[in-house]
């Protein structure tokens, strides 16, 4: 059946609207999330002009799609096999590992050694899958506590809190100023994960829970139980936007800029957002609190390098496509985190001017004691699904901590 | 006549481009579906046989919750059939009779039919915008403060909030259906009841509607199985959220495939969906042919 | 042919003169539901002027107070409005070609030629007015895929065309049943084959058929939006549901140049509609009750 159809639909091919490269020249299809609104737009248009001047007779062809969409169509493409990029723009972890374990994905171990001094061996663990490298990573991030400090100063603080109980009062403080304490999307569930796993890593430490996303140790203990129940009082207390279920990311960061949240806990990749905006100076980069000093430490971080450039095993083009993953990386690493879009995973420049915003994340970054990549990139894509399910679930207050351990528990040990 | 062999291979030649097209488009991949539904497969490797497992999970998963999604399309059919398929039956009837201005209502009325569900979504979305929207700024400026919902948020009204779109979309669609078929009637039939001493409310209920049968069953039908497979305005304005509560099966059946690598389990779903469909359109048929 | 005329004088005047104020009444009803059709649309042509301080600010409602064409200009600058569009009109009459082509043709097969299964072959295509879209998207993607037709126009027209293709074939049923049979029997006599027959008699009067089967194949298609994100991802391909949803999910925040956007979406449509609502509803109404 497949055949015929396949017949059919080849005959109509003859009909024409098919175009065909060239031969001369060596093409190469990059696919990325970098639409025209977002950060590193104009990184990658200057990355991928940099790289065909110094390669001529290479010329790139720049794809992009929107976030959400982009991960349907490269799971999709992935998985027919056909019609695929050369390079490709990849998360960490599990995203890239399907592919990889589907053996869609070059492995890149024969042209490390010429990179090596640049791009650190560890900045590469998120994309090393059996000890062999499947990616390149090109920024780092991680979740910082983003918090407008003319707010605060309405409401009588004059640095963010540095306990959980300090927190507690400080967001008391601002809403009996009216200004609401915590900005978050309810409508895109990743941004809630980036509230919970901050509370999670600062409740049990990196290691457990590694040991958790891992499956080595259940979701049924204490310390997750405990996180949750503080992300859940947050709620109760009407700590986040009351709005936030009809919120979109880019309006609720377009509202911290704006002055209507005193805090916006998102990646360090708004940075840029940030620090562009006309207040600037009103915000700094900081963290939450430790929920519990027993098992974590302040500087215990959700993040890592995780975006990434990966190249095809099906590319036509192996060592221009390759080239390309690498010398795009290297200059977007560089060029992002000079503009403030992210962190540097490949050796900064030292002398690099950025951003004050940018600069207390990098010391954030540097005094690291652990590092855990966000849970739905760590999870493979159906549980990771469930996983952030279970976080919108707990965020409407459908399911309390208990039912979000248990719940979680049973779900994802099948 | 003769039927020669010419005769049969000519009416083969007719038959050819849309049986082409139907087996190799529709037929064939429907049933590559009912064979991926019967397999667990990540969209990656090869598809592994498991026989109706997929099915037996589809109906007990509580993560999957298709009763949830079944619960909300039933409501949109069960709502069109009962508020939208009579409203634009009323304004059939009302329009056919000699209203001053009919063509201009016949195009105002037609006219959100052609507008893409998409800009129709978006619009909706604004208009349902808990600070700026219309539909809050009218309430509070009615003093009504405490009706204000964050409307496609609210897991109790989000389902609700996204019907009205799909149902004022579609109304001018079915009226103009009804329209023409209460158009196309004999002028006698109504002279005749007229004549008896009919006021145009018997005459529409004892003449016109019985009439109309045909395509009230058309109505009826597109109006279900549209329900069932309800796509676009949904994915537009929540994608099924917050929390589930607006899923339908074709936003499960997409969120299932495409970000939980699920092709096993959303092929089950797309089985369904046809399953449903044929067995309510058969019902429909069934129910308008019994009471004749 | 006899076409379903809207024609006022054919009406039986019901007794106007007796019931004066329900008549008062149901234009006040009538009126309401046009306002409540043509709100959205006034809405989205107002706020497209706007600013954002004036959408979210007092003039909620009213006329923009400052016209920012300015909105335009980058919904067409960024958002390639104009590509969009004409994808989506190349994809539909392509699709209302085929469809047409491969219907009549079936049509003429079922309902002309004496066969022993015309029956059940009409039956067989009836039952794709049933099936959902939907239900074959994961083959079809693989198979589109296999044989690089994704990111083609191909990877639309193809479905779209066939799942448009039961309606149409209906609609055509009835559209043939009104051609005389003498016609066929004369140009027999004439000495024409099956084809002559077809070629000479069936296409010129299945004429009024095009613009019905055209009307119901464009509300399919123009609207479509399940296979139109995930068999196109190249920009230039895209149809104009697709390209306004991701524009929409870029610019969440700024409101004037999505409804912009959606203007532009939505102009050339309603200016054909305003145009040719009367031939639109004609022919829509022709396939109901043909079908």
């Amino acid at each position: 059946m497949k055949k015929l159809l396949a017949l059919v639909l080849a005959a109509m091919m003859l009909l024409g609207m098919m175009s065909f490269a060239s031969a001369e020249d060596v093409e190469l299809t990059l696919w990325s999330i970098a639409v025209e609104s977002d950060a590193s737009y104009q990184t990658y248009i200057d990355g991928i002009a940099a790289f065909e001047a110094a390669n001529p007779g290479v010329k790139v062809n720049h794809e992009t799609t929107q976030n959400e969409q982009y991960k349907t169509k490269i799971k999709a493409a992935m998985s027919a096999g056909t019609d695929l990029p050369d390079v490709f723009f990849t998360w960490g972890m599990s995203f890239l590992g399907d592919f990889v374990n589907a053996d869609r994905v070059l492995c890149l171990d024969e042209y490390y050694d010429a990179y090596k001094d640049d791009l650190a061996k560890n900045m590469c663990a998120n994309a090393t899958y059996d000890g062999k490298l499947y990616g390149v990573p090109y920024t780092m991030s991680c979740v910082v506590l983003f918090a407008n400090m003319d707010l605060l100063k309405e409401a009588g603080w004059d640095h963010i809190p540095e306990t959980i109980e300090d927190m507690s009062k400080c967001c008391e403080d601002l809403k009996a100023k009216g200004i609401v304490p915590f900005g978050v999307s309810g409508k895109e569930l990743w941004c809630l994960s980036e509230y919970l796993e901050p509370l999670m890593i600062k409740s049990i430490g990196t290691q457990k829970l590694i040991d958790v996303y891992e499956g080595r140790e259940s979701w049924d203990n204490e310390g997750i139980k405990a996180a949750v129940t503080a992300f859940q009082d947050y709620v109760k207390n009407e700590y986040f936007d009351p709005n936030a279920a009809a919120l979109g990311n880019d309006e609720v960061k377009t509202n911290f800029i704006a002055g209507k949240y005193a805090f916006y806990q998102n990646g360090s990749w708004n940075c840029g957002d940030i620090s562009k905006s006309e207040n600037a100076a009103s915000f700094k980069a900081g963290l939450f609190p430790v929920l519990n000093p027993d098992n974590a430490s302040l500087y215990e971080l959700i993040g890592g390098p995780n975006n990434t450039l990966a190249v095809t095993a099906t590319t036509e083009h192996k060592e221009e496509a390759v080239k390309l993953a690498f010398e795009l990386a290297k200059f977007m690493s560089d060029a992002d985190y000079k503009s403030g879009a992210n962190l540097p995973c490949w050796t900064a420049d030292p002398e690099a001017k950025v951003s004050d915003l940018v600069a207390q994340v990098v010391d954030i970054a540097g005094k690291a004691e652990g590092m855990v990549l966000f849970g739905d990139n760590f999870l493979s894509a159906d549980a990771a699904n469930t996983y952030l399910d279970y976080i919108g679930l707990a965020f409407a207050g459908e399911i309390d901590a208990e039912g979000f351990c248990t719940g979680l528990a049973a779900e994802l040990s099948k | 006549m003769r039927r020669p062999f010419s005769y049969k291979l000519n009416i083969f030649l007719f038959l050819l481009p849309a049986l082409i097209l139907f087996l190799g488009v529709l037929i064939a991949p429907i049933a590559m579906s009912g064979y991926y539904s019967l397999t667990e497969w990540n969209g990656l490797g090869t598809p592994e046989f498991i026989g109706f497992q997929n099915y037996v999970e589809l109906f007990t998963s509580k993560s999957i919750n298709i009763m949830r999604a079944l619960k909300n399309v039933m409501l949109l059919a069960l709502l069109s059939v009962c508020i939208q398929l009579p409203f634009a039956l009323l304004l059939a009837l009302k329009l056919s009779q000699h209203v001053k201005g009919e063509r201009w209502y016949l195009a105002i009325y037609f006219m959100p039919v052609l507008i893409s569900s998409v800009v129709i979504g978006q619009l909706w979305i604004k208009i349902y915008n808990p600070e700026y929207g219309v539909l809050n700024t009218l309430l509070r400026s009615l003093g009504l403060d405490s009706w204000t919902r964050i409307w496609l948020g609210d897991k109790n009204v989000a389902m609700g909030a996204c019907l009205v779109p799909i149902l004022w979309q579609y109304v001018g669609y079915h009226m103009l259906l009804m329209y023409a078929g209460i158009k196309g009637m004999p002028p006698e039939l109504n002279e005749a009841a007229m004549l008896d001493g009919c006021t145009p409310g018997q005459v529409s209920r004892y003449i016109t509607i019985p009439y109309i049968r045909p395509i009230l069953r058309v109505s009826v039908i597109f109006a279900v199985t549209g329900s069932l497979k309800s796509f676009d305005m949904i994915y537009v304005l929540t994608n099924g959220g917050p929390n589930h509560a607006t899923e339908v099966p074709s936003t499960l059946m997409i969120n299932l495939l495409f970000l939980r690598n699920r092709y096993g389990m959303g092929s089950t779903i797309a089985v369904m969906l046809i399953v449903l469909c044929f067995v309510f359109a058969l019902l429909i048929n069934f129910a308008f042919k019994e009471e004749k | 042919m006899t076409r379903t005329k809207i024609n006022q004088s054919d009406i039986p005047v019901a007794q106007q003169h007796r019931f004066k104020w329900t008549d008062v009444l149901v234009q006040i009803g009538l009126i309401l539901w046009a306002l409540i059709c043509l709100f959205p649309v006034y809405w989205m042509f107002t706020f497209s002027l706007k600013s954002n301080e004036e959408i979210f600010g007092q003039n909620v409602m009213g006329l923009p107070q400052h016209w920012l064409w300015s909105n335009y200009e980058r919904a067409l600058n960024v958002g390639n409005m104009g590509r969009y569009f004409f994808n989506s009109l190349l994809v539909t009459v392509v699709t209302i070609l085929i469809t047409l082509g491969a219907a009549i043709m079936a049509t003429y097969a079922i309902t002309r030629l004496k066969w022993k299964f015309h029956k059940k072959m009409n039956a067989f295509f009836m039952l794709g007015l049933t099936i959902p879209i939907h239900a074959a998207i994961v083959p079809l993607y693989t198979t589109l895929s296999r044989v690089g037709l994704l990111n083609t126009y191909w990877a639309l027209i193809i479905p779209y065309s066939a799942f448009s293709l039961s309606m149409a074939i209906l609609i055509c049923t009835g559209f043939m049943g009104d051609i005389p049979y003498d016609l066929d029997e004369a140009a027999f006599l004439d000495g024409c084959g099956v084809w002559g027959i077809f070629c000479r008699v069936i296409l010129p009067l299945m004429l009024p058929a095009v613009s019905t089967v055209g009307i119901y194949t464009f509300l399919q298609c123009w609207n479509e939006l399940m296979f139109a994100t995930v068999f196109i991802s190249k920009d230039v391909f895209k149809t104009l549901p697709v390209g306004v949803q991701s524009l929409s999910g870029q610019y969440t925040t700024e409101w004037g140049p999505i409804g912009a956007a959606l203007a532009l979406a939505t102009i050339p449509t309603l200016i054909v509609y305003v145009f040719l609502s009367k031939q639109i509803q004609e022919s829509f109404i022709a396939g109901a009750v043909k079908g």
